[in-house]
């Protein structure tokens, strides 16, 4: 599992520096061998989410093997789902994840360490509602 | 009959969040299903979420099992990431 591309993840949040955290804090968690992209707010850099930006960290996660979009709540879900409806806007595959956002990004990024592919990493991901805290 | 392995350690600092995630990455290399447990629970020690939601702090002990052909490697290999695990902060 040493050489292969690695499934990508885009961080989608209205916010810039909860994306930027979440980020810093699944790589950390997940040994730093996946790409994990935030995707946080305007392109004025205020609250709210951006199609271009989405697009753009989708392509800078994409290392061959498929991109996981996990988004925080609102719009952030509904601005991925209207990129996946137009063709070709995105890398395939990509999947969009349903659930919490840090656990969710904790659990895809260490399932993507381990080499495992964008259904591997999917479940992984989903997996986390279900987990307890305490 | 799999091969099985078990091992136990007493931690000197706490299982937090990158310790787990060593621990989880470590245990989904190798092919035996492998175990933790602390008290009455116990987890899959490739689910990082699992692992961090055990809440093992400095001075419990954990127990490692695994089944399968590595089972043995598996064993030595989270005890040596628990070994190393550090206080909160750190």
């Amino acid at each position: 599992m040493s050489e292969q591309a690695r499934v990508g993840i885009v961080l989608v949040s209205h916010s810039s520096a909860l994306a930027e955290g979440a980020a810093e804090l699944a790589g950390q968690i997940g040994g730093g061998t996946v790409l994990i992209v935030p995707a946080g707010g305007t392109e004025d850099g205020g609250i709210g989410t951006s199609e271009a930006k989405v697009r753009k960290a989708v392509l800078a996660a994409n290392a061959g093997a498929g991109v996981l979009i996990l988004p925080d709540l609102g719009s952030s879900v509904l601005t991925v789902r209207f990129l996946l409806s137009e063709p070709g806007a995105l890398p395939e595959p990509v999947a969009l994840a349903d659930a919490p956002f840090v656990e969710g990004a904790v659990a895809a990024a260490v399932a993507a360490a381990v080499g495992g592919d964008i259904k591997a990493v999917l479940a992984a991901a989903e997996e986390a509602r279900n987990a307890r805290k305490l | 009959m799999p091969e099985s392995s078990e091992a136990a350690i007493t931690l000197t600092g706490d299982l937090h969040a990158r310790p787990a995630g060593s621990l989880a990455v470590a245990a989904a290399g190798f092919v035996a299903a492998v175990q933790i447990a602390v008290g009455d629970a116990c987890v899959d020690a490739k689910s990082v979420l699992s692992v961090m939601a055990l809440g093992a702090t400095n001075g419990q002990q954990v127990v490692v099992r695994a089944t399968g052909p590595d089972a043995d490697q598996a064993v030595a290999a989270i005890i040596g990431i628990l070994a190393a695990a550090t206080p909160v902060g750190g």
